[in-house]
């Protein structure tokens, strides 16, 4: 990999441990991957956030980063936490759990990280479009990829981190315009509704793509957060970190290998994540984090009705977009929901509060709740979801 | 004492000697070894039990969360790291934890060739894998 004189002198160390270590990760990813030199980054997001899914290891290397005095070079946003600290429910979360997640963020604080705490960063400050950046969160890597149009690799928590301090990324995958073209051609014959039936879709397609880039024909108006929905699935059950789409008939390379989606596939995603009938102990939206429009939707949804005393609701977004949405967030609020700001179901400690059952419109909760916490889950569309939160 | 060379790809510089602890089965560092123990505690793992500490580990290649590099990281700074790694393929986890923790590496490494308790002398400069076996 060819090294300018200024990159070298960080991988030697001239600029201390804390740039020497993330420039060493970057070029070895580098050569890994076969690139020949590094690129400018506009952003980077950073996962590993959460103390529940990174633990005591990633404390050990943030310190030491803090430590030798690492700065990020460029704009730079991490993903959500275990906790809402506003909430009292949270604030009684054992004691050690909170200390370690304040410490957590606040060592990427000191780094001069913009502890946004959220899986969907592009409401917060959207990338440029044809920009490259260097995030982490699969979810967020398939939304800037194929809807933002800015240009990422799959990152993990560490080569994002690197990056934010380096503000480079080695030029490989998705930095290069051939490796974005389509390999397979996916004809969505299956009936789509809801934003829960493109996330059944997603999980579906994750499973037979591998790490290939799908061309997705039948998307017939498909709004934003159905796609949200349909990418954060697809990087669920597998490595694809991006899409494209058009209409039936369109104009594509005829040698593409072609898949058709049936409306049994997506049933069968359904039976797969809806291992729950019963009621729920919480309802879940929020997965990725909500858009403001999707605040204003589940409102809209509540106007004039209670939640039951029996369930919680969570409605799940960033700080940024909850001020934004205070009128919305309000009427949630005394309905008796709570609009939970920098953490989600899937990052926080679902066990703690006696949460056995999860109803959700997000395929990617449906998934991982069952995998990391042990808990029943349920899907259904964001209507059903509050209808059975309400009284 | 038999003796075979191996020869991989150089991933993470420096040298070392020590014992084989190898799995045919990839491992997952977060949630798969405790950084405060330095003990395998992934489930149904063929080295569920077994110590990382000052073996050279050899396994096909990691799996799971990419987070699991900073556990190298911990396990190195407890002194409960491996001395060195050896893989079939090297994948991001991996080389990520291996370049924080310092820890020699080298891949395209024939890992059948190698038992548990052979004395392996890594050289990560080199890529070459020396494997000394009892009789």
């Amino acid at each position: 990999m060819y090294l300018t004189k200024d990159e070298e002198r960080i991988y030697d160390g001239e600029m201390g441990w804390a740039y020497q270590v993330s420039m060493r990760i970057l070029v070895k990813l580098g050569e890994l991957y076969g690139a020949r030199r590094l690129i400018p980054v506009e952003s980077a997001h950073i996962s590993g956030v959460s103390y529940k899914t990174v633990g005591d290891a990633a404390i050990d290397f943030l310190k030491a980063l803090v430590e030798s005095g690492g700065k990020v070079r460029v704009k730079a946003t991490i993903n959500p936490s275990g906790v809402d600290y506003n909430y009292a429910f949270f604030r009684a979360l054992p004691e050690d759990l909170l200390e370690r997640q304040r410490e957590i963020i606040d060592l990427y604080e000191m780094m001069g990280v913009d502890a946004v705490l959220t899986c969907t960063p592009y409401y917060v400050e959207p990338p440029s479009c044809g920009a490259h950046v260097a995030w982490a969160e699969s979810s967020a890597v398939v939304y800037a990829n194929s809807i933002i149009g800015a240009w990422t690799n799959r990152e993990g928590g560490p080569s994002a981190l690197a990056s934010a301090l380096i503000g480079k990324t080695p030029d490989y995958g998705l930095h290069q315009p051939e490796n974005r073209q389509p390999t397979i051609l996916v004809r969505v014959e299956a009936n789509l509704g809801s934003e829960a039936d493109y996330g059944a879709l997603g999980i579906h397609l994750g499973k037979i793509l591998g790490d290939r880039i799908p061309l997705i024909q039948g998307l017939h108006g498909a709004n934003e957060t159905c796609l949200k929905q349909m990418g954060a699935a697809m990087a669920t059950s597998g490595m694809t970190p991006m899409f494209h789409m058009n209409e039936y008939g369109a104009e594509h390379n005829k040698s593409l290998e072609k898949i058709a989606v049936e409306d049994r596939d997506l049933v069968r995603v359904y039976e797969e994540l809806s291992t729950s009938d019963e009621k729920p102990d919480l309802v879940f939206i929020g997965c990725p984090h909500c858009s403001f429009d999707e605040i204003k939707l589940v409102s809209k949804l509540i106007e004039g009705r209670r939640i039951r005393e029996d369930i919680r609701l969570w409605v799940c977004t960033s700080r940024f977009i909850r001020g934004k949405a205070e009128d919305y967030v309000r009427l949630i609020e005394s309905a008796g929901g709570r609009v939970v700001c920098g953490t989600c179901a899937v990052v926080t400690w679902l066990k703690n509060f006696g949460i056995k059952t999860v109803m959700t419109n997000s395929a990617k909760t449906a998934y991982y709740v069952q995998l990391l916490d042990g808990v029943k889950a349920s899907l259904s569309p964001i209507s059903e979801c509050i209808n059975v939160a309400c009284e | 004492m038999a003796e075979i060379i191996l020869r991989g790809r150089p991933i993470v510089s420096g040298r070392a000697r020590g014992v084989a602890l190898v799995s045919s089965k990839p491992l997952s560092f977060l949630g798969g070894v405790d950084p405060k123990t330095g003990i395998i505690v992934e489930r149904g793992h063929d080295l569920h039990g077994k110590s990382v500490r000052d073996v050279i580990l050899c396994f096909p290649h990691g799996h799971g969360s990419t987070v699991g590099s900073f556990v190298l990281f911990s396990l190195a700074k407890n002194g409960l790291a491996p001395k060195a790694i050896v893989n079939l393929v090297a994948d991001p986890v991996v080389v990520v934890g291996a370049v924080i923790a310092n820890i020699p590496m080298i891949d395209g490494v024939d890992i059948t060739k190698i038992r548990c308790g052979d004395i392996l002398e890594v050289d990560g400069e080199t890529g070459l894998v020396k494997v000394c076996r009892e009789g």
